[in-house]
């Protein structure tokens, strides 16, 4: 197709001076000049969650995106250097709501790595069922928002409802619908009772008999593989390259998962797969989180199983009932002092590796530092990647796809 | 004494250009043999109940529209929430279930604001919801209902097909002057739907009239032995997904993509005008559907029913209508959306060939009858 | 192990199919669907003894030991003064974020949770509660008749029964000794006074001998909060537990 230039000075509109736009003019005046279009899909749209995204368009093909992250910043790890140890556990668990199992646990780790404490074999599995109830409660969330992007109103309703069941399970054992605080030094909370494992192994078979019915409406729907198919592909090595991480990164071929690479918990005790996929693009990455829900369910069964008895909190921890911390919360853990060092921590969270660092200066209750670093960040550049050279529709199939969640990323 | 008398000769004459076709329905005839007497309310009496006025203000017009929007729009809320596994709208009116949420919707609509914003072109941005409605009630007066009819011609069909496929031209013509850029976005892939849909469409009916070999309504119905979806079933199915695709429903509501385009054409407007914009799409499945019942259903055949007289043929269309409605509103919960080009290559490829081999059973058919 | 997951294939057919499929899955849930809605408030979904609600507060048993307010994470409870000077915690519930912990701390149990989630203030100022107002349940408008419970056998079913729910919780007291405050280490002892002045149930006396000060502990009024062990700048008292015979150091 031959272009036509025309020799007319053209300048952005007058607006973008009183607007805030975080892009420098230099990029809007070269768009203008070159024909391209560029959108803002803001933090009010019904297609971007809370993130401001710059798009330049050709026509109807994007040239590149420009993430503008940082809307839903809440500065944790600021607030984290002015509370107690223990008073961090509910802060840290902010991110991600459902899947607080794994972010509980990466700080917990940290803090027991340090003060080297030893967690009863029950805890321990009790840990993992939370951690692997957090992963499928949440890719039936990301599975909800993908339908949401796609149109698909059916498929939002669905995993939603599906994950009133987990959030019942959660229930039962802590107390709360969703951020439990429940993983604390030296164990859990609280014990569970045989009642509620019995309802775990009941629930699991009623999720599954639903799940089989989403999935002929959703999942397998030709619209869905349409939209999704061939869409945002990555390869291996630009996968790599840009730090993709998680589920993601296990779509475009590489086997790394860190329950496997770094076990911790129980996770070397049962018998489970890593799942990966081939192609890299959208529909992959989809039925890959399909498939580890199906994954962790299996790996529930068998903890709910094979849970040993004992207690729930280790001998190291100052407490007067070893299967209830009720009542001696306060002199276990309101005191705590580390140890002078960094201490780090992997854990595979239910959309990537999650990377705690608590540095300690020795002598203070409050922690001199804590890094957190969520897979929503790490895969960013990876999702602004994929969307080149794809039609305008795609980006919200992509971003879909990719289970981008702003207030995890943005902390 | 002389005007006085003119106005009543001027009168007799108008009652009786009335009285020549009225509608007869045997319940209510007492009570209109008595108002005819009266003297000048006999006019508007007859006024109304004469054959074409009734059929384009009452009943399958501008009433039976109104109610047909009100119902069509709860009833879709709540298919679709049974289908989600929740309970759809039923807190406005408890006792019957929610079933006025339209108009308390409506009655929301009319205390907003209208905003028109600075970029606007203010005079077409207000005026063309409102022109809007000339391509939609046109169709209504060449549509025949059994007993009523507005203007009989044998070229009813393609005159409402023709007067149907204004109502894109209003649509972009809305976004375009909204001046903004998702209005704009959302107006091109209006236009470019527009094109993936006419033709099969075009087709599908083509079809139909070939098989029956005419286009006149009447004839039309009159042939029916069996239902025209069982005779050309291909045809059906060609015109089902076009439907679809006209009236911007999922999974081609395109170009009020609300994840995409933030709904498209229509973003920027508010208050009672949105509530007429809104009704756009659903007023246009209705005239889709009336032309499909008459296609493909039986149009108003059906039993007689002796005290409604000529009222039976017409309750039949509309009941037939809002069913075929209510299916195809039924298609929102079960797909997602498809994207632009992938809409226009089916448009163009699986249901472009669809239409040519309905186009060649029809052939078929015709063949077998005069053998 | 791992696991390979293969995207289907393309086809006409495949796709046909596939509509097909999503067609009958919604035809079979529009003829009988799986609702799972629970009509509030005309219903109320049953909650576990264990939910984390609105925190109800028992001023008998309370011992001013200032341990909730030390270890809530999001600076929600006052401690607020009545006439003998003693002090009782009040939960500032705009801030409050239910994680309980304070619950957890408490020794005596004067703190425990009830099922209590829904309650509508009628401005900021007055989600300030004070100790009295946390001892009964607030003034909510109830217009459920019926609860609803999940339970699950091959598919989810909504127990429905016709019963008003009562949402206080019975709880049990924490299972841990009785502690003492024993001034232990009286050598380090610098006669600041600070553990009297704040004892709430004035438990600590101090008597001058010759140059050096001597605590006492007044063992039948020492409640075991611990506030003069923490406040002791040079860590002279200590909490003791007593065994369980009424043998005590």
């Amino acid at each position: 197709m031959k272009e036509y230039s025309l020799d007319i000075s053209v300048t952005p509109p007058k607006e973008y001076e009183s607007y805030f736009v975080p892009v420098p003019k230099e990029f809007l005046e070269d768009a203008y000049r070159s024909d391209d279009f560029v959108v803002f899909t803001g933090p009010q749209h019904g297609g971007s969650g809370h993130m401001r995204l710059i798009i330049r368009v050709k026509g109807d093909f994007i040239v590149e995106v420009i993430p503008d992250p940082g809307y839903v910043h809440r500065s944790m790890e600021k607030l984290a250097e002015n509370r107690l140890y223990i008073q961090n556990i509910p802060l840290f668990e902010r991110p991600s709501i459902i899947d607080f199992g794994n972010y509980n646990l990466g700080y917990v780790r940290a803090i027991e790595d340090a003060l080297d404490i030893e967690v009863p074999e029950r805890a321990r599995y009790i840990r993992t069922i939370l951690a692997e109830l957090g992963r499928i409660g949440t890719h039936l969330y990301d599975a909800g928002i993908l339908a949401v992007f796609l149109g698909h109103t059916t498929g939002f309703m669905w995993p939603f409802a599906l994950r009133e069941y987990i959030v019942e399970i959660f229930t039962r054992i802590t107390g709360t619908r969703i951020t439990g605080s429940f993983v604390v030094p030296g164990g859990v909370r609280r014990d569970v009772d045989e009642k509620t494992l019995d309802m775990i192994k009941r629930m699991l078979n009623a999720l599954e008999f639903r799940i089989k019915k989403f999935e002929r409406v959703f999942i397998r729907n030709p619209t869905t593989i349409a939209r999704l198919k061939g869409v945002g592909t990555l390869t291996k090595e630009e996968a790599v390259d840009y730090g993709v991480v998680g589920p993601f990164l296990r779509a475009c071929g590489v086997e790394y998962d860190v329950r496997v690479v770094e076990p911790y918990e129980a996770y070397d005790e049962i018998d489970w797969d890593v799942v990966i996929g081939e192609d890299g693009d959208g529909y992959t990455r989809f039925l890959v989180r399909v498939e580890e829900v199906g994954q962790s369910i299996n790996m529930i069964r068998q903890l709910v199983d094979n849970l040993p008895e004992g207690d729930v909190l280790s001998d190291s921890i100052i407490s007067f009932n070893r299967k209830d911390i009720r009542g001696s919360f306060f002199e276990a853990y309101a005191d705590i002092v580390l140890p002078e060092g960094e201490y780090t921590t992997l854990t595979e969270a239910a959309r990537g590796t999650l990377l705690y660092s608590v540095i300690s200066d020795g002598e203070s209750t409050v922690p001199y530092r804590v890094r957190i670093v969520t897979p929503g960040w790490m895969y960013l550049k990876g999702f602004m990647e994929a969307c080149k050279g794809h039609r305008l529709a795609d980006l919200q199939a992509i971003y879909g796809s990719f289970g981008y969640f702003p207030p995890e990323a943005d902390r | 004494m002389a005007e006085a008398s003119l106005i009543f000769i001027l009168l007799e004459r108008i009652l009786s250009i009335f009285t020549d076709e009225l509608i007869n329905i045997p319940l209510i005839n007492p009570a209109v043999e008595m108002l005819l007497k009266i003297p000048f309310l006999n006019v508007i009496v007859a006024f109304i109940l004469w054959k074409p006025i009734f059929h384009v203000l009452i009943l399958p017009g501008l009433i039976g529209m109104t109610l047909v929007l009100l119902f069509i729009i709860y009833f879709e809320r709540k298919i679709t929430a049974r289908v989600q596994w929740r309970v759809g709208p039923k807190e406005v009116s408890r006792r019957t279930g929610g079933v006025i949420q339209a108009l308390a919707d409506g009655m929301r609509y009319l205390f907003q604001e209208v905003i028109v914003h600075r970029d606007a072109n203010a005079f077409y941005f207000l005026q063309f919801p409102l022109i809007s409605f000339l391509p939609v009630l046109l169709p209504l007066l060449f549509i025949p209902a059994g007993g009523t009819y507005g203007i009989r011609t044998i070229y009813t069909i393609p005159a409402a097909l023709a007067l149907i496929s204004l109502i894109p031209v209003f649509i972009v013509a809305m976004g375009w002057a909204s001046n903004s850029k998702f209005a704009y976005i959302g107006s091109v892939r209006e236009a470019f739907m527009y094109f993936a849909y006419e033709i099969p469409f075009l087709l599908a009916v083509v079809a139909m009239i070939v098989l029956y070999q005419t286009s006149d309504p009447f004839e039309i119905v009159a042939k029916q032995w069996i239902p025209g979806a069982v005779m050309n079933p291909v045809a059906f199915l060609v015109f089902f997904i076009t439907v679809l695709i006209a009236t911007s429903r999922l999974p081609f509501d395109i170009p009020e993509a609300d994840q995409e385009v933030a709904f498209g054409p229509y973003v920027e407007y508010s208050g009672i005008i949105f509530g007429l914009v809104m009704m756009l799409p659903y007023e246009k499945l209705y005239l889709l559907s009336m032309i499909s019942v008459i296609l493909f259903f039986g149009g108003w055949n059906g039993p007689e029913i002796a005290i409604l007289g000529d009222l039976a043929p017409v309750i039949y269309l509309y009941i037939k209508t809002i069913v075929f409605m209510c299916v195809v509103s039924l298609a929102r919960s079960i797909y997602a959306r498809y994207r632009l080009d992938q809409s226009l290559r089916l448009g163009w490829g699986v249901v472009f060939s669809m239409s040519m081999i309905a186009l060649i059973i029809s052939v078929g058919w015709m063949a077998w009858l005069r053998l | 192990m791992v696991k390979v997951v293969k995207s289907p294939k393309d086809g006409l057919i495949r796709s046909a199919a596939g509509h097909l499929r999503a067609i009958t899955e919604v035809a079979k849930v529009v003829v009988s669907p799986g609702t799972i809605t629970v009509h509030y408030p005309r219903e109320r979904r049953k909650y576990p003894e264990n939910f984390r609600g609105m925190i109800m507060f028992d001023m008998d048993e309370c011992i001013s030991c200032f341990r909730c307010a030390h270890i809530c994470p999001a600076n929600a409870i006052q401690m607020y003064p009545d006439a003998e000077g003693r002090y009782f915690p009040g939960i500032d519930y705009a801030k409050c974020i239910f994680c309980h912990f304070c619950v957890d701390s408490c020794p005596t149990a004067a703190l425990k949770q009830s099922k209590i989630h829904d309650v509508a203030y009628r401005d900021v100022d007055s989600m300030n509660v004070s100790p009295e107002q946390m001892n009964t349940i607030p003034e909510i408008v109830r217009e459920d008749s019926v609860t609803v419970e999940y339970d699950f056998e091959k598919d989810i079913q909504l127990v429905r029964k016709k019963e008003f729910e009562n949402l206080l919780v019975e709880v049990e007291k924490p299972e841990r000794p009785e502690f003492k405050a024993v001034p232990q280490y009286g050598e380090n002892c610098i006669g600041c006074r600070l553990c009297m002045f704040s004892c709430p149930v004035n438990a600590i006396k101090s008597k001058l001998e010759e140059t050096k000060v001597i605590l006492e502990t007044d063992y039948e009024r020492c409640t075991g909060c611990g506030i003069c062990v923490r406040i002791c700048p040079t860590e002279v008292l200590i909490l003791t537990p007593i065994e369980r015979e009424g043998d005590h150091q």
